[in-house]
């Protein structure tokens, strides 16, 4: 079964179409990597699927339940509490600075136990927290504050705040894009761990060989459609169309 | 000397009246400035419009004649006065200063990046939610300098008030000069207004430090 169905999904701003009809598909435990040719566009699918964006048509279904509907030119249908389908990891971390670590992943969780008046106490919500930054390998930076961490630090932070409400999806947005070159390593292999737990993936990334390495399929996206699609091996290795190959060859 | 500690409490009941109008007017402009700032922001054009219209002509004219036509205005249009002086002051500066803070809070919440409300937004939290628990100590700790000036501009404003005949600290003063020759006790008053300014800059030196443990 599909956790995730995109049909036809469009996005413009103003005149400039920027997603022409995008389709694509993700199985539960399935990890997705999106590279996309320069020019506009680059994470606007990432945002349409976490709502930061609304696109103009299209059906978005997660757990074949459609939670978001749109047809072009009418208000789109969004399902209440659809933003929880997809947590997002972005490319500047946004971690909330007058935080601790451990308040950062708390904070959110808490606010909504105590909007719904029910789900996790607060008891649980410590747990989750600790549970996940042991994940991330930052227990010992709990009650640090993210000024005080390192850039892939702070991306961890920022990865284990998104899996505090156990999203279905996890999306990457150029997690490793703002980070010094020696410290894309730390955050990599934290992806990595996290595809060894079943997690389902999406990552926009320039990483091609982490991509590589990590992904159970790729995409690539240029003009706003996708213009391929296969595993690792067959997009890297055979690629088809000019437009990939013209990108493949422009990064070595 | 005997003199001196009579003048010195007499005047001290008249800075009495002085931090009356300054804390009446902080409690009231600091909120309302927000209001302001909010409705400066809107995405409502002609509400944007109005208040950014209002807020240019409180900032465009002088304090002064803003106080002179709230007492007197409604004295030379409806031909009686409808405020006292205590209410005309409290009003004016206050409506004064909400347009002052506004600015800077527009300033102050136009600064603090989109990726904070976006990182609430995706993590399920409301935008009120995320205005209060994220934003806003953001927000006071970028304007704490722009806000103590202004606080500290609002502590010598208020030597504004006599012209509408409420008495203040230079009123005060002023009186020894008529009544008795005396014109050390106006200049004796910058006492008063400096001891006050120099708690006020403690107090924002001690806030700043407090909210040194974050960077933002």
């Amino acid at each position: 079964m599909n956790i995730l169905e995109v049909k036809d999904l469009r996005k413009r701003f103003g005149d400039n179409e920027v997603l022409k009809g995008i389709d694509l598909s993700l199985k539960k435990g399935e990890v997705l990597s999106i590279i996309v040719s320069s020019g506009g566009g680059k994470t606007t699918l990432l945002r349409c699927l976490n709502f930061l964006e609304i696109a103009n048509s299209g059906m978005i279904t997660v757990n074949d339940k459609t939670v978001f509907a749109a047809d072009e030119g009418e208000k789109p249908t969004i399902a209440s509490e659809a933003q929880l389908s997809f947590g997002l990891v972005f490319q500047q971390f946004n971690l909330f600075p007058q935080y601790s670590v451990i308040e950062n992943l708390m904070l959110a969780p808490k606010l909504r136990a105590k909007r719904n008046k029910s789900g996790m106490s607060s008891a649980e919500i410590e747990e989750k927290a600790k549970n996940l930054l042991a994940t991330v390998g930052l227990s010992e930076k709990a009650n640090e504050y993210p000024c005080r961490l390192s850039g892939g630090q702070q991306q961890r932070v920022a990865i284990a705040r998104a899996l505090m409400l156990s999203p279905d999806i996890l999306c990457f947005d150029e997690p490793t894009s703002s980070l010094d070159p020696e410290l894309t390593g730390e955050v990599l292999r934290v992806i990595r761990s996290l595809k060894d737990s079943e997690r389902t993936m999406i990552i926009v990334t320039h990483e091609m060989e982490f991509a590589r390495h990590v992904s159970d399929r790729i995409i690539f996206i240029a003009d706003g459609v996708i213009e391929e699609e296969g595993t690792p091996d067959e997009v890297f290795g055979n690629p088809q169309s000019e437009k990939l190959k013209a990108f493949l060859s422009a990064g070595q | 000397m005997e003199q001196f500690i009579k003048i010195s409490l007499d005047l001290l009941a008249g800075f009495g009246e002085t931090l009356k109008i300054f804390f009446v007017t902080l409690a009231f402009s600091l909120p309302l400035g927000l209001v302001i700032a909010f409705g400066s922001m809107s995405k409502f054009k002609p509400l944007s419009a109005l208040t950014r219209a209002f807020v240019w002509v409180i900032r465009g004219t002088p304090l002064m004649l803003q106080l002179i036509a709230v007492y007197y205005g409604p004295g030379l249009i409806f031909g009686q006065i409808l405020l006292t002086s205590v209410s005309a002051v409290y009003i004016t500066f206050s409506i004064n200063y909400a347009c002052y803070f506004s600015e800077i809070y527009r300033g102050g919440i136009e600064s603090i990046s989109k990726g904070q409300y976006e990182a609430g937004q995706v993590l399920g939290m409301t935008k009120t939610e995320t205005f209060f628990k994220v934003i806003l100590l953001q927000v006071i700790k970028r304007i704490i300098a722009p806000m103590s000036n202004e606080i500290i501009t609002l502590v010598k404003d208020t030597s504004l008030a006599r012209v509408v005949t409420y008495y203040e600290l230079i009123y005060f003063a002023q009186r020894y000069i008529k009544n008795a020759g005396l014109l050390w006790p106006l200049f004796y008053t910058a006492v008063y207004y400096l001891v006050f300014t120099a708690l006020l800059t403690f107090i924002f030196g001690w806030l700043e430090k407090k909210l040194d443990y974050f960077k933002a």
